[in-house]
Parts: C-alpha cells; structure tokens; sequence
C-alpha cells in the first residue's frame, strides 16, 4: 500500500511529542471507538502526523462504551476529520467478553435483532448530520465469540445475518459524501486475524487489540483520512512486460499473452492497463523495436490492451530516459506523477539516473506470485476514490491539446494569428460560481496540481467547507470545451469579498488548459459577475509555479513572490483579445 | 546505564516527555504529574514491547514507580 511504515509504540510516542514541540499547525480529529483508545490513539495520532508533516495532529477521544454518542459528539464537534473503528462488542455487548450478557439461542436472536436497530441508527446519524471533513469507518476487525449453537468452522445464520446487516449499514454510508469505508482485506493483508485479539487486555483495561493490530487499525485509518493523490501516467515496456517474447525476433505474430502460450501473466497485465486507461490514467509505451513493428503488433485484434488507450508510443533504439523525457513532455506532468515498468532492470536504472522521482517497477516475467503483487501495487498507486468526467476524457483531451499546440505554434505564439487561430478554435467557458459546484474535483485540482497554483498551498476538506461557509466567499469551477474536443472541469478559483475587493485565495488551473487564455477570462469573470474594482491575489511563489508569475507579470509588471494586486481598468488595457463564449451558472 | 536502565528510561521519557533522565530513576505516582491509569498502561504496552515481557495486568495495580517497573523486567529477564 501506499505509504505504509509499522510504527512501534514508543515510535509513535515520541513522533507525536517532537511534532507537537515544533509548534505547527493544529489539525484536529476525532478518533471514535466503543472501548478504551489507549495505544490505539497514540498510534493513530503517529500515523496522522507521518501523513501531514506540517501539522501537529490532535486526537481527540470519547467516553467508554457510547459509541453512538460519542459518533454524535464527534460530527458535532466539526474536527477536520474522524475516525470510527466498529467492533462487534460495541453494538451489543453480548459479543465481546467484559459483559456476562449471555450466549444462549434465544440470546443469539436478540443480539442480531439488536445489531441492526444499531446500525440503522448509526447509519441515520451518519448520512444525515451535517458535518465537514472526511469519515473513515472501519469495519469490525475481531472475531465473533461463540454467541450462536454452530460449530466454529460453520457460518450459521446468527453470524451471516450480523455480516449481512453491517455490509448494509456500510453500503448505506459508503454513499455519503466525504465518508469513506475502510477495506477488511487491506486490514487482513498486514493484521493476521489470529493476531488481533488480546483477551487478557480486553479484560483488564478495556482494549481489545494486540499493539500490533492496533497499528495496522491506525495504518489503515490514517491512509484513508490522507487519501493521497493517486499517480497519473504509467509507462510500460513492451517485450516480456505487455507480451512475452522479443518483437524483433519473433515478428508481430509470435508474441504472446495467452494460457496456450503460457503467456497468460501477460494478458493479465494488459487487461489491468486498459482498466487504468478506462479510469483516466495516462498509458505510454516506451520500447527500443522497431516502430513499424510496433504498430503491426498493436494491429492485432487480440490485444487486451488497445492502440487508441495508449499515448504516446515511443518506439525506437535510443535512450529510454529520452524516450520518458518525450513522454512526459507530451503529457506535461512532472516525474514524480509517474511509473516505469520494464522487465529489464538495468534499464529501470538507466531511467531512474536522469529520473530519480519516477517509481519504477520490474515486471516479472517469469514469477506469477510477484507478477500479481505488482498489480495488486499498481492498484494502490493508481487508485481513487472517483472516476470522474474528467478522467474519462483525460487521453482525448491530451491528445486535442497536442493537436491545439501543434496548430499553435505553427502560426507563431504571439500576435494576430493566434489571435484568429482562437477566434476560431468555438471555445465554450462554462463557470460554476455554486458552493457545491463539483467539489470533489475541484479540491482534486487544488490539492494536485503544481505548475498553475497560485500559492501551492494545500487544503483539507474540512477547510474547503469552512471556507464555502463564509457568505462573502466566491468560487469558480471552470470547464472548457473547443472544436477539438471538451477538457472537462479544468480550473478552480475561490476567495472572499471584501466590499469591490476580491481577494482570491487559491487558483489552480489544470495544465492541459494552458494557451487557451482561459487565465484571463477567468479574471475578467470575476470583475464582471462580482462587479469588483480590484482584485487581490494570494501568490506565493514555488519551486514549480513559475508560470503563475510569469502570467501575472503580463497584467502587473515585475512582480516578487508574494501577493498581487489588479485593478480593473489596468487589467483591461493589458488583457488580450478573449474569444470563448461564457456561460456562466 | 546499563543497557535496562538505558531502554526504560527511554520508555518513561515516552510516556512522561518533560521528565528530565536525572529524574526517571526515582519517578513515581507521587511524583510524576499525569501518573495515572492511562500512563500505567502506555508504560506497561511500552515495556511489553521493548522487552518482550507479557503485560500481566492484575500487577498493573503495583507498577507505581520506576524501581518496581524495573524489578518486574528484571525478574522476568532472569527468570527467562
């Protein structure tokens, strides 16, 4: 899984009494459990404070054995996040062993009678109390005990009745918005379900974990409050990675991805790049062959992996580090966004040394086990928690922007002809001002975009919604659409009102948006739809936002790295010939 | 210090950050401000993890100061 490191207890003691010397900024959350928190608490808190470097984590707890209400205190309460670990005792005590409730058939009914009132009621509280910030729930992760007449190696329906109402229960809140669900079998991966129960703990203090599930229970919460962002392009190599077999050697016939040519791992790898594709991830193929043979190869209609799900394909017998180079300038994102996977180890060094933030993978050809646990890796680098609009038009509208490029830097970068060149290009600005517009992308696009930011400032859900709240706040969700084709949700802008002034304090534009002057018309938006007289503008310089000074020079001259101010008529003389129609909701 | 003193003192200075070294040697409920049930059992989770010695919670009641902390690992060393 993506960011993982087993913390020892006293680790996570002492992370957490460094962090919060240094005096950094607060992030608070609430850490909601039936039984005593304990270790669990100070390793969470640890976990917490790995995930947000600049923040000095607090963990806030509740009272022993109200897990509802202190789900209730928690939401009330407005922390930037929370997380509620469920354990089948802290819905009906009957199921854990502090309490001597009894385990007899008739009690067997009752407690699953019971169990699902519980969840309804958990399950209400949760859907429809207001509250900002990420949930993350973790299902019940302890053993049942021997409350129903089966044998132990046999489910009976006592037990497939409380499984069945907690799937429910956690299909019910998996829908709400921000709340996200815990995996069992990411929990199982690191947290043998031998090793998880500490009977003698439970009974003396209230703590039901062995300390080393409890850090796998605080992993696995920590993972999905940080919700990293995933990465965006993979790049294969083709020989004994996409098909096994030489294509030079063989020719475009002779390579394989099937069962009868033992070549199956193969066949399965490409399936799982054309799922990335599907969810908006960029594909590249980067292969030293020959490129007309390449393109044979992709002619057959067998392949689990299709020609128009790739781009680019870099075929030829240079250096693959150049090769990526070209990849990565065609799809304009950095390195550190992407992953290389080639069955030659020296090769994936050869890339790694002009590279050193690209991840790379070796595919192994031969080894089925580790070719699976390469997949399975991949799903954690690539996964997201949406697959949106967006994603799904990310390879077209990558390849239109090529195109767009193409056909603008034939004409010359300034002057009439790319003038008329966008006067003609039928672009459509739509601009969501709404506060719910989108808001899953659009704090996406804050969070991972780097080159067009502001300020590079990142933001929490919870301080997204804290900001929206204000009534002087504005927001514009910018989508953009042209001959070539739509791009999709591409920029967001925010701030406050101040009378006239608008101080803007996050914009971000995505960089498949650039040369389209969409920059200006986003400001010129801004001036009309709030009728402001100045804008300010919260620029921070980066190490990798240069192109946000570069654009605010035009309008304000010389600029350092901080804040800039605009008035509107300045910004009238300097601001290019704008052609898009606008639609404005 | 010997290799016990060096390793527990580093587990009370986890548990009690501004406890300074020259004052774990002789740190107790009363003494330590926040010594209370819940430090007993981050202590207590600690030394289980550092030495490998099995919590036995009904003598949790009796870990109130360093030296009786100390004496519990080091009869549990010597006896293993």
């Amino acid at each position: 899984m993506r960011y993982t490191s087993k913390l020892r207890l006293i680790e996570a003691l002492e992370i957490n009494a460094q962090r919060h010397a240094s005096g950094a900024r607060p992030y608070r959350s609430s850490l909601v459990c039936g039984f005593m928190p304990l270790h669990l608490s100070d390793l969470f808190r640890a976990h917490l404070n790995l995930a947000f470097q600049d923040r000095d984590v607090l963990v806030e707890t509740g009272l022993y054995g109200d897990l509802s209400g202190n789900i209730e205190r928690a939401l009330e309460s407005q922390p930037d996040s929370v997380a509620i670990v469920l354990e089948w005792q802290d819905l009906d005590s009957r199921l854990g062993v502090r309490q001597l409730g009894g385990w007899t058939p008739d009690a067997a009914e009752d407690i699953v009678a019971g169990v699902a009132k519980v969840l309804d009621r958990l399950g209400s509280l949760i859907s429809e109390r207001p509250r900002h910030g990420t949930v993350v729930i973790c299902p019940p992760t302890l053993p049942l005990p021997p409350f129903s007449h089966e044998p132990g190696w046999q489910a009976g329906l006592s037990e497939l009745s409380l499984r069945s109402n907690m799937s429910s229960f956690l299909t019910r809140v998996a829908l709400v918005k921000n709340v996200r669900i815990a995996s069992s079998s990411a929990i199982d991966k690191i947290s043998p379900l031998a090793d998880r129960f500490d009977i003698q703990s439970e009974i003396g203090v209230g703590f039901p974990y062995k300390t080393l599930h409890a850090d796998a229970v605080a992993q696995i919460l920590a993972l999905g409050i940080r919700n990293a962002a995933p990465r965006k392009g993979l790049i294969t190599d083709l020989d004994d990675t996409v098909w096994r077999g030489i294509l030079g050697e063989v020719g475009a016939d002779g390579v394989h991805w099937d069962l009868s040519n033992k070549a199956h791992l193969h066949g399965l790898y490409q399936q799982f790049l054309m799922a990335l594709a599907a969810r908006g991830v960029l594909i590249a193929v980067v292969s030293k062959n020959d490129p007309a043979l390449v393109e044979q190869a992709f002619a057959r209609e067998d392949l689990a992996l299709k020609r128009a799900n790739i781009f680019p394909i870099e075929a030829g017998w240079g250096r693959k580090s150049e090769a990526v180079n070209r990849v990565l300038k065609s799809w304009n994102i950095g390195a550190e966004s992407v992953i290389f996977v080639d069955d030659s180890p020296m090769e994936l060094e050869e890339v790694k040394s002009v590279y050193p933030e690209i991840e790379t993978r070796v595919f192994p050809t031969r080894d089925p086990a580790a070719a699976w646990k390469l997949i399975l890796d991949l799903q954690d680098q690539f996964g997201k928690a949406e697959v949106r609009e967006e994603d799904r038009l990310r390879l077209s509208s990558l390849r239109n922007a090529n195109l767009f490029e193409a056909s603008t830097a034939g004409g010359g970068a300034q002057g009439p002809s790319e003038d008329s060149f966008l006067s003609e290009a039928e672009a459509v600005i739509t601009i969501d001002t709404r506060r719910d517009a989108v808001t899953s992308r659009a704090l996406e696009l804050i969070n991972k975009t780097n080159q067009f930011n502001l300020n590079g400032k990142r933001i929490t859900e919870a301080e997204w919604d804290t900001l929206l709240a204000d009534p002087a706040a504005f927001l514009q969700v910018v989508s953009y659409q042209d001959k070539y084709g739509p791009l999709g949700n591409i920029a967001v802008l925010a701030g406050r009102a101040e009378g006239s002034v608008l101080r803007v304090v996050c914009w971000v534009m995505s960089c498949r948006a650039f040369s389209r002057r969409i920059e200006f018309q986003c400001l010129r938006m801004l001036f009309e739809h709030l009728n402001a007289t100045e804008i300010e503008l919260d620029h921070q310089a980066t190490p990798r936002n240069h192109l946000v000074k570069d654009f605010l020079s035009t309008l304000a001259g010389e600029i350092n790295g901080g804040p800039v101010r605009l008035d509107r008529t300045s910004f009238e003389e300097r601001c290019p010939v704008l052609s898009h129609k606008v639609n404005i909701r | 210090m010997n290799e016990i003193d060096s390793r527990l003192t580093r587990c009370f200075q986890a548990v009690f950050p501004k406890l300074s070294v020259a004052s774990v040697p002789t740190a107790s409920v009363d003494t330590v401000a926040g010594w209370d049930s819940v430090a007993v059992v981050q202590l207590l989770n600690l030394v289980s993890e550092e030495f490998g010695i099995e919590t036995d919670w009904e003598q949790a009641e009796e870990m109130t100061s360093y030296p009786a902390i100390r004496k519990m690992i080091a009869d549990h060393i010597s006896i293993s």
